[in-house]
């Protein structure tokens, strides 16, 4: 070989090692990949793996990421499990964690034990991040009472006094109940009477006679969609003529398809915005469908987006080390993402929530501002 | 001493080795390259061993060396541990093996020995695990009197089965267990007390003044984790109740377990009361359930009712079933596989049942008897009779 091919090769040997050079720094992904719920899971795991792609596709980017996705299946013992594979492996500086609150309750002690920064991107329950005061949980999805605050607010605006509330008993029904009720009567609304029915109960007769006794003029229904459309169709064939009001649960297409014609007028309200109404939702949009995953991002995919993105941003500040990247999140404060801006609260809470609301016109949910009823043209009672 | 018929120690000796190393090396292995080579070998093993007989040259040995095996035994469980002292991911998952094999053990005995269905065996470990919970946080009473207490409350809880399934046979039993099951869920999740469908914290385990959850600290360079603890403690318990479960096997209360399994009325006819014995089993199998719940709640720190369901149920049976139904010793690699594979085939992500799911009926397709099933009781153990 002649000396200047070597040189030649030298040159291109510590070009290409100096490309490759960056570290690489693990982010841990947690949420339900497999089950009931894994459609979500699914949704969060592709977005934050998208803003793992995206950064390390970036050439100013300090470090390269590797994203190291595992699957709580929306129970709790399999979550500390995982929490713990995560949090006791040192080459993991954070996590972006949990769709399921339940799963959540039980790993921010591990979290916390082992001082591994985590963000949740979907899990609602206030607890995840009030019920506690560990430095390393950060949320920057809302939660159900900024949900249910807007929710409350909103209805006592369009002038309804009276309320029957039908609720499921599950943590995610219960809780809505919970904040509904306060914030209803914090706003001078009056609850008539509040059920509360299993989750696969199928008959309601027992509930809407007597709710149809009550004359209300919304009927507030925490749950979700299989529920949802089971009571709206019975509230029909009893003639219980009321708003059909609604939490996060029912913003599906399965629900209006499930109704038909019954579903019009459905309101309900929602943590985030619809994808194409965010800051940041057309580039997320036309990045993700760039990237040709087969499962949609689903409603929580963004908030996924921002946290991986919101994790990278602090390790690229930092470096990869667990308590000072834990002390930069910490201090985020008016940060920029496709959610919009994120500001932690004393609680690590993301005091800037987007709540969206939500109607039913002519077989499609849109949003509130975009309807024929904000507009007057369509009323709401029929 | 020094029977013509002894066999040598060593096969023993080597199955006992073989088994800490095939546990050391599934928990360790991080890729999916060396998670599938253990797990091929291992099967391998199996197959090609029991084909050539080593199965009878160990058993054979095991037999006549009873008290030096046992010992090999513990300490062989003690060496794993000992290993593993620093990794608390591995810790957690060997400490959760340990614990589906305690419960496993309780449904070898209704199941394997007696004959009797348990669909609900995961209600039972909830049972245990809310007991454990609300006694440490609401009294003061000395932790491991918690734990025997959740055995005995489970026990009692599970009495109230009896009367239906000692008149039902079969699928009907079977039936009565799943209903618990999901009459068990549906309770906690609308009893707010119990903390509903959200779960409960439950404290750290403490014995003699002994913290458990604080890491164990040697000196600034050398920290153990805070599961080693556990994980000495559940290897302990799990000896005691195996070594209790094996010993009824062997004894008259076993012959008379099988008699009912196998024939109820002949074992009638032969003076045995089927009854008594069905319902010593049950209560027996659901004390140790609730025993491995309550020490599950204590390792999570946290339970909910989405953690005993009947999915959760229907694994346990699979241990049982996959380790060789009434074989107490095939509960090991059975749970092994049951709890460690999934977990280790993370990096498939959402794939990882479905390959897991093929794994176990491709073993059951092999081995229709289970990895290790019973073998004809021996009157005279350590003679090739």
């Amino acid at each position: 070989m002649s000396s200047t091919a070597r040189a030649l090769l030298a040159v291109l040997l510590a070009t290409a090692s100096l490309a490759s050079a960056k570290d690489t720094v693990r982010i841990a992904f947690i949420g339900p990949l497999t089950g009931g719920v894994s459609a979500n899971g699914l949704g969060g795991r592709n977005s934050a793996e998208l803003a793992v792609k995206l950064r390390n596709a970036d050439a100013k980017a300090k470090y390269s990421y590797e994203l190291m996705a595992l699957d709580d299946e929306c129970k709790p013992n399999v979550g500390v499990q995982v929490a713990t594979k995560a949090a006791a492996d040192k080459n993991v500086i954070a996590a972006v964690a949990h769709y399921c609150s339940t799963v959540a309750m039980g790993t921010v002690d591990v979290y916390h034990r082992f001082g591994l920064p985590v963000v949740i991107w979907g899990a609602v329950l206030p607890d995840i991040t009030y019920a506690n005061d560990f430095k390393e949980i950060h949320r920057v999805n809302g939660t159900m009472i900024n949900q249910n605050e807007t929710a409350a607010k909103f209805m006592v605006a369009q002038k309804y006094k009276r309320w029957a509330i039908i609720h499921d008993t599950t943590d995610y029904g219960k809780g809505h109940n919970r904040y509904f009720s306060e914030y209803l009567q914090k706003n001078g609304g009056q609850i008539l009477g509040t059920f509360g029915v299993t989750a696969d109960q199928q008959d309601f007769s027992a509930e809407l006679t007597r709710i149809k006794e009550l004359k209300p003029e919304v009927i507030y229904f925490g749950g979700i969609t299989p529920l949802g459309v089971r009571i709206r169709s019975q509230m029909d064939k009893f003639g219980v003529k009321a708003v059909f009001q609604g939490t996060s649960g029912i913003i599906s297409d399965a629900f209006v398809e499930g109704l038909g014609p019954l579903a019009e007028g459905v309101v309900a309200f929602r943590e985030g915005a619809p994808a194409e109404k965010l800051p940041g939702g057309k580039y997320f949009i036309e990045q993700y469908a760039k990237a040709a995953y087969s499962d949609p991002p689903e409603a929580y995919g963004p908030f996924a987006f921002a946290a991986a993105n919101l994790v990278m941003d602090a390790v690229e500040k930092v470096g990869p080390d667990r308590k000072k990247v834990r002390n930069e999140l910490n201090r985020t404060h008016d940060y920029d993402s496709v959610v919009g801006k994120i500001s932690f609260d004393d609680h690590r809470q993301n005091a800037v929530p987007l709540i969206t609301k939500f109607v039913v016109q002519g077989g499609k949910w849109l949003v509130w501002e975009d309807s024929e009823y904000a507009s007057g043209k369509r009323p709401l009672v029929r | 001493m020094g029977a013509p018929d002894r066999a040598t120690i060593f096969p023993a000796l080597a199955a006992i080795l073989a088994g800490a190393g095939a546990t050391l090396a599934l928990l360790l292995a991080e890729t999916q390259w060396h998670v599938a080579v253990v797990a091929l070998a291992g099967v391998a093993a199996l197959l090609i061993g029991g084909r050539a007989g080593f199965g009878d040259a160990i058993h054979r040995s095991v037999a006549s060396h009873h008290r030096v095996t046992s010992a090999t035994s513990w300490l062989a469980g003690a060496v794993v541990v000992f290993l593993l002292r620093e990794h608390n991911f591995e810790l957690l998952m060997l400490c959760t093996v340990m614990l589906y094999v305690l419960a496993g053990l309780g449904l070898t005995v209704q199941f394997g020995f007696a004959g009797v269905v348990n669909f609900a065996a995961a209600a039972f470990m909830g049972v245990g695990a809310y007991t454990a919970a609300v006694l440490m946080t609401s009294t003061g009473l000395p932790h491991l009197v918690v734990v025997l207490a959740a055995g005995v409350v489970t026990a009692l809880i599970g009495s109230v089965l009896l009367l239906p399934l000692l008149r039902t046979r079969g699928h009907y039993a079977a039936l009565i267990t799943i209903a618990f099951g999901i009459l068990f869920r549906t309770f906690l999740e609308v009893n707010d007390t119990l903390g509903g469908p959200q779960g409960l914290k439950v404290p750290g385990l403490q014995i003699f003044g002994y913290a458990f959850n604080e890491a164990i600290e040697f000196d600034d360079e050398t920290e153990w984790s805070f599961y080693t603890a556990y994980a000495g403690v559940f290897l302990v318990v799990l000896g005691l109740a195996y070594t209790l479960v094996r010993r009824v096997e062997r004894s008259w209360m076993g012959l008379a377990l099988d008699a009912v399994r196998l024939d109820e009325t002949a074992a009638s006819a032969f003076g045995l009361n089927g009854a008594a014995w069905k319902i010593a089993a049950f209560s027996f199998g659901n004390f140790l359930a609730g025993i491995a719940g309550a020490l599950y709640a204590i390792l999570t720190a946290f339970i909910a009712p989405a953690s005993f369901t009947f999915g959760d149920s229907l694994l346990l049976l699979s241990i049982v079933i996959l380790g060789g139904l009434g074989n107490p010793l095939g509960l090991l690699p059975a749970a092994l596989v049951v709890v460690v594979l999934p977990e280790k085939l993370q990096v498939i992500q959402e794939y990882r049942f479905l390959l897991f799911a093929a794994l176990v009926i491709l073993i059951l397709l092999l081995r229709p008897g289970g990895l290790m099933p019973r073998r004809a009781r021996e009157y005279f153990p350590g003679r090739s009779s």
